[in-house]
């Protein structure tokens, strides 16, 4: 029990968050546990709970019920104001990017640092090296409109990873990237990933999933329906009703994925 | 760096709501100068006390030929009823309420009258017979004034006892409504300048919220976060505060110690160093009302 405490990085037991009174709950007791150093695809469909999940690892809610671990603390112990310590430990990167437009690359990583407190040495050492961490050595003093997405999703990871965070959190990051960026991105969170950073990526990116063959939850209707190490997008097992809809819904991306597969 | 950070984003968010900023800073010094202004004529009202109060005497006037009162029926005050009143005066019973007392003839209050009215025609028609004599009577407290007025107004060949403080009295009550009327208003312009504070909050927090979800998802401590948006209130409000002071000192040097002490040669003004006083008074009400009201809308509009 403590070794799984010790090696689990974040944990939910029996976790239920309900948002609004007799609606159907976000997420309906979830139970989970995800190592340190693990990567993890959160799939299902829109409203299944993943980015519920996610809120509720950095405290930006609360649960209705259950407990929620983050490298052992029991998030719902941390009082308010030591909140910004909790978030300090995970990085948190989205599908729109949230670049600051006036600044530039460079400003727009070091902001992370200054707003706790670094000092003007280590921002200047340490904010190159994450840039080319994330392969954008030499583009420091672009301005983000002058970035391709890809380009602009690697500095928003640059920045959510420069704190050196044990976790980093990626809510569909590659939702407005075509393919082959895509995959650029992944590579990069990859590499973090080696690292030793935990990783847990919300995504209904199939392709992604397929190709990179690590663990993945999938979320329905607020409960955790699949839980496979080296998995697919989709089950192998097929769930009958469930997976017939879900074909119906978008027949061409599951057959391509099954084409993946093959 | 932390320091420098939060200039730095103080300065963006003055920059960002320029003309919000100007009309927070020009409502704060409106309404402070209302309330510095309340305070300075209290200031004065305390000054001309201290002044007049040990000046102002009690008169007991004596009848003359043209005097009507009850006390007065049997004509002019004698001279042993003014020997009367004089022994009074200095009997133990009286004297423990004052510090002196002078006689003041008829022919005294007319060459009185006559520098006082130097200018005016009345002086030719006015004789010395008209002028009433008194006993010019210097209280040691003022507010006993009663005392006296109860043992004298009976005494024959008495006309009336007076009470100059009366006159003062009603000088203070109008400065004080006055005073209370400024409030007033001030009062008013707060509510504003409040209202106006925290609507500037609310703008410079929305236009904002980018930089502050970032600051947030990244770990940054409450403190830096709201401090930027607290100070740009503060130092708007201090600005409006430093102005209104330097307004109020303006005119009690140039209007109160210029023009009208040169009017008013026998009052005492308060002097423009007295309304520094005041001065600090009004940076820190500025500064907190703006400190405050930020804190408050920071707490609904920007989520920590």
């Amino acid at each position: 029990m403590s070794g799984g405490v010790l090696r689990a990085m974040i944990r939910f037991e029996n976790v239920t968050k309900v948002y609004e009174q007799n609606a159907r709950p976000a997420l309906d007791s979830v139970s989970l546990e995800i190592n340190r150093g693990e990567f993890t695809f959160l799939v299902g469909a829109s409203g299944s709970g993943k980015s519920t999940f996610l809120r509720l690892i950095l405290k930006e809610d609360k649960a209705s019920a259950g407990s929620v671990y983050v490298a052992g603390q029991n998030v719902a112990n941390i009082s308010s104001w030591r909140v910004p310590k909790l978030r300090r430990g995970i990085g948190v990167v989205f599908q729109d990017f949230r670049l600051l437009p006036q600044k530039n690359v460079f400003a727009n990583v070091a902001f992370a640092m200054q707003v706790i407190g670094k000092s003007r040495s280590i921002i200047r050492e340490t904010v190159p090296e994450v840039l080319k961490t994330v392969g954008l050595e030499g583009k420091e003093r672009r301005m983000p409109h002058e970035l391709s997405g890809g380009e602009q999703q690697r500095v928003a990871i640059a920045r959510a990873v420069v704190n050196r965070p044990g976790i980093l959190l990626a809510d569909e990051p590659t939702g407005n990237l075509d393919p082959i960026t895509s995959m650029g991105i992944m590579g990069v969170l990859d590499k973090i990933n080696q690292n030793g950073t935990t990783v847990v990526m919300a995504t209904h990116d199939d392709d992604i999933v397929n190709e990179m063959r690590r663990r993945v939850v999938e979320l329905k209707n607020g409960k955790v329906i699949r839980d496979e190490a080296k998995a697919l997008y989709t089950s192998m097992i097929p769930v009958v009703g469930e997976s017939r809809r879900l074909r119906d819904a978008s027949g061409e991306e599951l057959d391509r994925a099954q084409g993946a597969q093959l | 760096m932390r320091l420098l950070f939060i200039l730095g984003e103080i300065g963006s968010g003055l920059r960002r709501n320029l003309s919000m900023v100007i009309s927070v800073v020009l409502v704060t010094f409106v309404s402070l100068t209302f309330v510095g202004a309340a305070g300075m004529l209290q200031m004065q009202i305390n000054q001309m006390k201290g002044y007049w109060y040990d000046k102002v005497q009690v008169a007991v006037f004596l009848c003359n030929d043209g005097s009507t009162a009850v006390g007065c029926a049997s004509g002019p005050a004698t001279k042993e009823q003014q020997e009367n009143l004089q022994s009074m005066l200095e009997s133990p019973a009286v004297k423990q309420y004052i510090n002196d007392f002078q006689f003041e003839s008829q022919a005294e209050a007319y060459k009185h009258f006559k520098e006082q009215f130097s200018n005016s025609p009345i002086v030719d028609s006015v004789s010395e017979d008209q002028l009433p004599a008194s006993f010019r009577i210097n209280m040691k407290n003022p507010e006993k004034y009663q005392i006296i007025s109860e043992t004298f107004s009976s005494q024959p060949g008495v006309e009336t006892v007076s009470d100059q403080r009366q006159v003062l009295e009603r000088i203070f009550s109008w400065m004080n409504g006055a005073s209370v009327a400024a409030v007033g208003v001030a009062a008013v312009m707060i509510f504003c300048a409040v209202l106006l504070i925290t609507t500037t909050i609310r703008l410079s927090a929305f236009s904002r919220r980018r930089e502050t979800g970032i600051m947030r998802l990244v770990g940054a401590s409450k403190t830096v976060i709201q401090l930027p948006f607290i100070l740009e209130g503060v130092i708007a409000a201090v600005v409006g505060a430093v102005l209104a002071s330097v307004t109020l000192w303006l005119m009690a040097h140039f209007w109160l110690n210029g023009d009208l002490s040169k009017q008013f040669l026998n009052t005492p003004f308060i002097s423009s160093t007295q309304v520094l006083v005041i001065a600090p008074v009004l940076i820190a009400l500025g500064a907190g009302l703006a400190g405050i009201s930020s804190l408050l809308t920071l707490r609904r509009y920007l989520k920590v």
